[in-house]
């Protein structure tokens, strides 16, 4: 059964490992908005900040264009550098690119590697908690979207997602929507339903 | 204004707005208020209505500000022009609004886990849009809804409340006309899990033994302020979690849109 804890709520009364929750005094408490699943001992984030891993892929603008270093727009405190060395494609402040985490800074920079431009389209900004169920279980639910609307999607990690194509006002709708919904049940047959209507 | 012109604060053991001792004004919270911000809340407590906006972390500007090991928190406490009958906020930040501001962030750097995110900052803002007395401790208890909505890692929720004394009995919660003749009023906040006093300012003098009396009923109701603080922070999931209990799609049967029929 899960339950919706809050900051500073008791998960455990013994000292577990989990990952955004904290050990105090020999017990587990959590330390962000959250449904905690007290049988699987699984905390799934309901609020929550972009914390970079190395592969990760992100969505950004390239906010400077410096000499021989990019700087890139992620929208979160982490600051995103790419080396010129890093990519052929011709990058000026203002465009959308798509890259993965190469490596971490030990200050708050991310480097990233591997950048491809994202012509024309639209960025739509969503909390980086639920970029799990909008990919879905191994993509499914973003894979479903793009086939039924037609639209071409990019999600990353750090909670932009870019959009182009198709029905790309569905599209929208069905990411709003699952964001809105993420922590109910039933969720990827209402999808389905919204898209058969849209269509 | 003269002693003789202290109005009679207490009548057969009840408060001018008929409240006991220990009875907190009516408040109600609402998380989310906000569409831009992080994190967002309202407040009503009696008469005070605040909002309170949180946003970040982001890179720390002015740089010098950024600290390499954590993040910084910057907050701002302010009253609306036409938030009471006095001279507050007339023309930006004066002397009570910067220290309303410290206090509060002071409180917030023992909650905020601010080692994950260095060289970032946290702007918290409390905007007083109608006062009543006790807004420090209002905009805290808003500001402290905002940041857990927002997702940034804290330790605990903290709640604030003040308490007094008039003449001879200790109240919680006391309110404008009650802090402007009361013979002490200390605003206190405090972290319920761990049982932390995270802000004590005493105005007016109060004994040892009538302080640790009020501390008890300060918690008492603070017991009933972290209820309405989590209340507020599920409300919005619930909501939707209740919309599909059942788990049949509430979606509309027809098509959204029609289609315009072509002449033929």
């Amino acid at each position: 059964m899960q339950r919706i804890v809050v900051p500073g709520e008791k998960l455990e009364d013994k000292p577990l490992r989990i990952d955004e929750a904290f050990i105090d005094d020999g017990k587990t408490y959590s330390t962000i908005m959250s449904m905690y699943d007290d049988e699987k001992k699984v905390l799934t984030p309901l609020e929550g900040l972009w914390y970079p891993r190395s592969g990760d892929s992100v969505v950004g603008v390239v906010q400077e264009d410096k000499f021989n270093v990019l700087i890139i727009d992620l929208d979160s405190p982490y600051r995103g550098l790419i080396f010129a060395k890093d990519t052929n494609e011709d990058l000026v402040s203002g465009d959308i690119i798509e890259a993965t985490v190469k490596e971490l800074d030990k200050t708050k920079t991310v480097i990233l590697g591997r950048p491809r431009k994202l012509a024309g389209g639209k960025i739509l900004y969503v909390k980086p908690s639920k970029i799990g169920r909008i990919l879905g279980k191994g993509n499914s639910m973003i894979k479903q979207l793009s086939a039924d609307t037609q639209t071409y999607v990019v999600v990353g990690m750090n909670g932009l997602v870019w959009l182009k194509g198709g029905k790309i006002d569905l599209c929208t709708e069905a990411i709003v929507m699952i964001q809105q919904e993420a922590h109910t049940s039933g969720l990827t047959d209402r999808v389905k339903n919204l898209l058969e209507m849209g269509k | 204004m003269a002693k003789s012109e202290k109005p009679e604060l207490m009548v057969n053991g009840k408060r001018l707005d008929g409240r006991m001792p220990g009875d907190l004004r009516p408040v109600r919270i609402e998380s989310g208020v906000l569409k831009n911000a992080a994190g967002s809340a309202y407040v009503e407590w009696g008469s005070n209505k605040i909002l309170a906006a949180v946003y970040g972390p982001r890179e720390a500007l002015p740089k010098h500000t950024s600290d390499p090991e954590k993040a910084v928190i910057k907050c701002r406490y302010q009253m609306a022009p036409f938030s009471s009958l006095e001279e507050h906020g007339r023309t930006g930040p004066n002397r009570r609004a910067i220290e309303i501001s410290k206090v509060t962030k002071e409180v917030f750097e023992n909650v905020i886990i601010r080692e994950n995110f260095p060289g970032s900052e946290i702007s918290i803002f409390v905007e007083v849009l109608q006062s009543d007395g006790g807004t420090r401790a209002a905009g805290i208890t808003a500001a402290a809804v905002a940041l857990a909505g927002s997702g940034i890692p804290m330790t605990d929720i903290p709640y604030a409340v003040s308490i007094g004394k008039i003449g001879e009995h200790i109240v919680i919660d006391l309110n404008k006309i009650e802090d402007n003749y009361s013979d002490a009023d200390v605003p206190i906040a405090i972290s319920p899990r761990q049982d932390k006093i995270l802000l004590l300012q005493m105005d007016g003098n109060m004994t040892r033994e009538e302080v640790s009396k009020a501390l008890s009923m300060a918690k008492e109701s603070g017991k009933i302020i972290t209820k309405l603080q989590t209340d507020a922070l599920k409300a919005p999931y619930l909501k939707i979690s209740e919309k599909y209990k059942n788990g049949a799609p509430s979606l509309p049967q027809q098509p959204r849109e029609q289609q315009p029929q072509q002449p033929k």
